[in-house]
């Protein structure tokens, strides 16, 4: 949730100004918009300029969950995957994760960290948010595999994946989003520089939704295809939200979450062989609208039971929104994807595609069941394939004092 | 324009007056010790000859009416080294190279300032390095003031690629 804090050492004066800027243009582009009418898919001016985002805006570090999960999504996002050094130890850990939190708690409140070599790159967080997760190698380098959270299992081999080392596993994933390039690029920086006395690099994937400020809000971003994606998604500070992403488990992990990391490649150039009616048929939704073909509007249920004149599925046995569709109340999670847009590989094919970031509570029970029916049935299994992948486990968020993972550390 | 210089010197005389209120209505006692934010010293994994010092940096604030000077400290654990503290500067030399030296007087932190201490610049030296600081590590140390306050810092040491001092 955006609070739109102003860091110390900014007086509020410069926030109006901002404002105040912004809106002699606002009003400049709405005297010279007239005639403009949007239609189809296209924002209205109005629209456009109703959500206009704010340098200084803040989102909370310190909090029950880590911030960057059911925070707004925001434009650029990076993950990081390090590995920790060998003979690595608990202690190694604590002063990791008591570093990485000073930091993350400092540049999330547009201040630089101690030390920053380059502080003045910290000043606008713009929806800065920094979160934390430990993969399967950080539990048994440190002796910890006996705290591994219930549900807590790395996903199968299917036969689908085409996996690159430079894109999966990891001990230590760092996930940095904010609505401005340059201060994500600084918090990666910094967040690197700190990780490096314990840990190795190991791969960064970075990715993107639309520009801040423009997604409307509650609008469902769309992947490079073109398809909504993240409809079903449980709405922010609901019990359905808590239920699906935050853990409940008893000891440390209580109030943390999981996430599995999938690398997606796209074959646009495949993808762009087929007409409207065998995408929509392929997603199962309609491209415009994002309907499930059964409905009117993105939020209709889908109808799987619904029948055209010659009795075929109007939603296709093979739709990925058939096959994704959970069959039983617990196999719902958060999705929380960022394309990706890395130039193009040899032959001139586009190296694009999604970082597919899911949440949840238990990897085992609600995430693993759909995989397991996308990866033996799912016809956008043509254009995509998986070619990254990894599990970590989020701990809870902290107060002013702690640090993140300190439940297992300490 | 008479009436708007008027108006702003009625202005200013209604801020001087809820300023004077808020003085006397609710000004705290004032804390006459400095306080310092975000303490690090510069980490060193490995002790050698030529090689064995290090320096503690961070905001060094005065909330007091005076100019405070900062003359040095002391450090806590004996094991890490025994020799006092030393308050810091980096200025040009004669040949035109900066050079540290000790500032004879203290770092002067202005009443009711800071001064930041960073690589470069004012910093707080350690000497004689007996064993090795790792990086993450806490380090307690006590600072001393030209006006007899001393203030007990936890410095955590990071690593920097600067040169320490």
């Amino acid at each position: 949730m955006t609070s739109p804090t102003t860091p110390d050492n900014k007086p509020n004066l410069s926030r109006r100004a901002f404002l105040g800027s912004v809106g002699s243009i606002a009003g400049a582009i709405a005297l010279g918009g007239v005639g403009g009418a949007a239609g189809g898919y296209a924002l209205g001016r109005d629209q456009a300029l109703a959500n206009v985002p704010n340098p200084l805006d803040a989102e909370p570090f310190y909090g029950v969950h880590q911030s960057g999960i059911e925070t707004g999504v925001q434009a650029h996002g990076v993950f990081l995957g390090f590995d920790l050094k060998p003979a690595s130890t608990r202690e190694h850990g604590r002063r990791l994760m008591r570093l990485l939190t000073d930091d993350a708690a400092h540049l999330t409140a547009g201040k630089p960290a101690a030390p920053d070599n380059d502080p003045t790159l910290a000043d606008q967080p713009a929806r800065l948010t920094i979160a934390f997760g430990f993969g399967p190698g950080f539990f048994s380098k440190l002796g910890l595999a006996a705290q591994m959270p219930a549900g807590f299992v790395d996903i199968p081999a299917y036969s689908i994946d085409r996996l690159q080392p430079q894109f999966s596993g990891g001990d230590v994933v760092i996930q940095v989003g904010s609505d401005d390039p340059l201060t994500l690029s600084h918090a990666v920086r910094q967040m690197s520089r700190t990780s490096k006395s314990f840990c190795t690099a190991r791969w960064s994937q970075r990715g993107f939704v639309r520009a801040a400020g423009y997604l409307k809000p509650g609008e469902t971003p769309r992947n490079l295809m073109g398809q909504v994606d993240g409809t079903i998604n449980p709405k922010p500070a609901t019990k359905d939200f808590d239920a699906q992403v935050w853990s409940t488990q008893s000891g440390w992990f209580a109030g943390g979450t999981m996430m599995v990391l999938r690398r997606i490649a796209m074959d646009l150039d495949g993808w762009d062989k087929l007409d409207d009616h065998d995408k929509e048929n392929a997603v199962g939704r309609k491209l415009v609208s994002g309907a499930p073909l059964t409905g009117k509007l993105e939020h209709d249920v889908a109808d799987f039971d619904a029948v055209d004149d010659v009795k075929l599925p109007i939603i296709p046995d093979y739709a990925h929104i058939r096959r994704a569709a959970p069959q039983s109340a617990t196999e719902k999670f958060l999705r929380r994807p960022l394309s990706y847009d890395d130039g193009i590989l040899d032959g001139g094919v586009p190296d694009a595609g999604l970082l597919f970031a899911a949440y949840m509570a238990n990897i085992k029970t609600q995430y693993i069941p759909v995989q397991d029916r996308l990866a033996k049935l799912d016809l956008m299994n043509k254009w995509t394939t998986p070619i990254g992948s990894s599990v970590f486990a989020f701990p809870p968020g902290c107060q002013p004092g702690g640090y993140i993972g300190e439940g297992l550390l300490r | 324009m008479k009436t708007i210089s008027i108006r702003r010197l009625a202005g200013l005389a209604a801020a001087a007056l809820l300023a004077t209120a808020a003085l006397t209505a609710c000004a705290p006692a004032a804390p006459a010790s400095p306080t310092i934010t975000d303490p690090w010293v510069k980490a060193m994994p490995e002790v050698m000859k030529d090689m064995d010092m290090t320096a503690l940096f961070g905001v060094v604030s005065n909330p007091t009416d005076e100019t405070i000077y900062l003359t040095g400290g002391t450090v806590s654990d004996a094991s890490l080294t025994e020799t006092k503290l030393d308050a810091h500067e980096v200025v040009k030399g004669e040949d035109g190279k900066m050079k540290m030296q000790e500032v004879k007087d203290g770092i002067p932190v202005p009443a009711h300032g800071s001064v930041t201490l960073k690589p470069g610049s004012y910093h707080i030296m350690f000497w004689n390095l007996k064993k090795p600081i790792a990086v993450g590590e806490n380090i307690d140390v006590t600072l001393n003031f030209s006006n007899g306050s001393t203030l007990k810092v936890t410095a955590v040491s990071r690593d920097i690629a600067n040169y320490a001092g």
